[in-house]
């Protein structure tokens, strides 16, 4: 009865699991499929050829907007980690006029939705002349309210007498951010790198307003640019488009995976 | 110069004193403990010296520097702490030497220390470890061998046995004890435990929201204490009080209580008037029935504890605890009679002060 149940459970979560993947791994294949082999729901290819990727790759700058999608969200992630976990240290483990009112109005701003500042943001940047620069990609975006607060709840976690025996041994705050909690702190800073990293290179609404060069144009926004101008031409050169944009999430996922479940699971700092 | 003093130092928090006014100067290689209950400012006291906490008014010297502005890294102070504090992603090795490399002390010297300290502690077999494969026992001594590793002028101890079962702490105040005396660092030790206090200190300090209660080595606190919150904070069990008064008699003045009245002798003959008697439980004998100045009273508990037992007696409205020998323990509900010593006897004025310290 009991093997029984279990071969049910597992059947189950089988057809989830195809269920799930299934329609990446037809995107995966298609894009190495010739034109007339698209329409097939088969996952494996009569005939494989990499034609769509290089009719994608020529007709527009996808090698330049690939390197320009790493700049921006690379940065844009090392900013929110370095920088938001350094504010996350001031406002939960450092006593200073004011700590008060900035956790309250850092707490404030989680509740301004972000439409609501776009136009507000385009302004300055157009004052600012930032219009086709990548400061216009990646300045507004380096601070990070839900990763500070995120980093914030856990670094309250520490104890006090680490820091203490920390500052005795000689450390200045820096150092015992970055060499006692940095390497408590990995779950939830692999949580916040992920996000950080997934949302900035999926961004798609904000560089179609501050950048109208190709040259500076990240990934999702050529290929939106590409797909709805009609460029693509046919579906499997979109979809090649497409998997340049996904895999290196993919790749990012797989290295932080562990960080993830560590994370999940409650990882504690006792000693 | 004494290698810590204090001079009038006061600590506020907002409106809240949590020290007030400590001066004190501690002797060379001492291991002065200071104790009281939660919020009696022992705890800042010590993380004043350490640099952790700032003083509010007066200085704090350690031999001839006032360190009073000077950060944590620049005192030359090593604390132990009640949660060990050891950095959980580091071996033992390196939670050793870590303080020592940030100091850029030359790394022969570095290894050479830990090896001391290692060997001392006996940690040689442990030193790859990481704190969570320790026992609370051994991450303890790690946390005391990092101390040691800096050959610091100050030990600062914070509570450090609190977080181990009885029996691991016993082992390890004795512990503490000999490296104290084998090194000869002068040392401040806080405690919320009378025990570890009494069989720890070269002197006492007891302190009370924040001001000093008492200083002075533990068995003259323990016969002598100044007032009535010392009398009953050290000692287990705790001493008897009895309300009452002091009168003049023929002969001399007596405490009359509601149901105790000893005589004081003619010592203390100006003060008359409401008082409280202190009697230590060891200083109250079962007596004959018909002994003169005895007490009846009956045996409401008995806690037998093998060599000793504590009695817990009801003598009309007035509680009172008596040690006795374990064998010669009556039984709950029995009468009994029993007899203070009057040599041994305390007298607190009502303000706590105390009137009458018997003779050491």
């Amino acid at each position: 009865m009991r093997s029984l149940a279990r071969a049910a459970l597992y059947a189950g979560l089988t057809v989830a699991a195809v269920t799930f993947i299934y329609p990446f791994l037809w995107m995966a294949s298609t894009t190495l499929k010739p034109p007339f082999e698209v329409g097939s729901l088969d996952l494996i290819p009569d005939r494989i050829t990499l034609d769509n990727y290089r009719v994608m790759w020529g007709r527009a700058p996808f090698g330049r907007a690939l390197a320009n999608s790493v700049l921006v969200a690379g940065t844009i992630t090392a900013a929110v980690l370095v920088l938001g976990s350094m504010t996350a240290y001031a406002m939960a483990r450092l006593t200073f006029p004011g700590r008060r009112a900035l956790n309250a109005a850092t707490m404030a701003v989680l509740l301004v939705p972000g439409q609501l500042t776009l136009i507000p943001l385009y302004t300055l940047i157009v004052q600012l002349g930032w219009i086709d620069t990548y400061a216009a990609l990646i300045v507004p975006y380096l601070f990070n309210t839900t990763a500070i607060l995120m980093l914030r709840q856990f670094f309250l976690q520490i104890p006090q007498s680490l820091i203490d025996s920390a500052r005795l041994d000689g450390m200045g705050e820096l150092r015992i951010l970055f060499t006692i909690f940095w390497p408590l702190a990995r779950p939830p800073l692999a949580i916040v790198a992920i996000f950080t990293f997934m949302g900035s290179w999926n961004e798609v609404l904000w560089p179609l307003l501050v950048v109208r060069e190709q040259q500076t144009m990240t990934l999702p926004q050529l290929l939106t640019v590409f797909m709805l101008g009609g460029g693509a031409g046919t579906l499997g050169v979109s979809l090649a488009a497409s998997m340049v944009l996904v895999v290196p999430v993919v790749v990012a996922y797989m290295f932080l995976q562990r960080y993830f479940i560590e994370s999940m699971a409650g990882a504690g700092v006792k000693g | 110069m004494p290698p810590v003093s204090f001079e009038h130092v006061s600590k506020r928090f907002g409106e809240v004193g949590v020290v007030e006014d400590f001066d004190l100067h501690v002797e060379d290689g001492e291991l002065l403990v200071l104790v009281g209950g939660s919020g009696s400012g022992k705890s800042t006291i010590l993380r004043m010296v350490a640099g952790l906490e700032s003083v509010t008014t007066g200085s704090i010297r350690i031999e001839d520097r006032d360190i009073t502005p000077l950060p944590p890294r620049e005192r030359d102070v090593a604390m132990v702490f009640q949660d060990y504090a050891l950095y959980p992603h580091l071996t033992v090795r390196d939670n050793l030497s870590l303080g020592l490399r940030l100091r850029k002390v030359p790394r022969t010297e570095i290894d050479r220390r830990v090896r001391w300290a290692g060997g001392m502690l006996g940690l040689d077999a442990l030193l790859d470890r990481k704190p969570k494969q320790l026992s609370g026992g051994q991450r303890q001594r790690v946390a005391m061998g990092r101390a040691m590793v800096r050959e610091p002028k100050v030990f600062l101890f914070d509570e450090p046995l609190s977080n181990l079962d009885a029996g691991l702490r016993a082992q390890m105040r004795i512990e503490i004890a000999r490296l104290q005396r084998r090194l000869g660092t002068t040392t401040l030790y806080v405690t919320h435990d009378q025990v570890e206090a009494m069989t720890l200190a070269d002197r006492l300090v007891i302190l009370d929201s924040g001001r000093v209660q008492q200083i002075g080595a533990p068995l003259e606190v323990y016969r002598r204490p100044a007032n009535r919150f010392v009398a009953g904070f050290i000692g287990t069990p705790p001493m008897n009080f009895v309300e009452g008064r002091v009168a003049a008699v023929a002969g001399g003045v007596e405490f009359a209580g509601e149901a105790v009245r000893i005589p004081l002798g003619p010592a203390i003959a100006a003060a008359e008037g409401p008082a409280t008697l202190g009697v230590r439980p060891e200083d109250v004998a079962l007596v004959a029935a018909a002994t003169a100045g005895s007490i009846p009273a009956q045996v409401a508990l008995v806690e037998l504890l093998g060599a000793h037992a504590h009695l817990h007696l009801d003598a009309g409205p007035q509680r009172l605890v008596v040690v006795v020998p374990g064998a010669a323990a009556p039984a709950a509900g029995t009468t009994v009679h029993v007899r203070l010593d009057p040599a041994r006897a305390h007298v607190f004025e009502p303000n706590g002060r105390a009137l009458v310290r018997p003779a050491v």
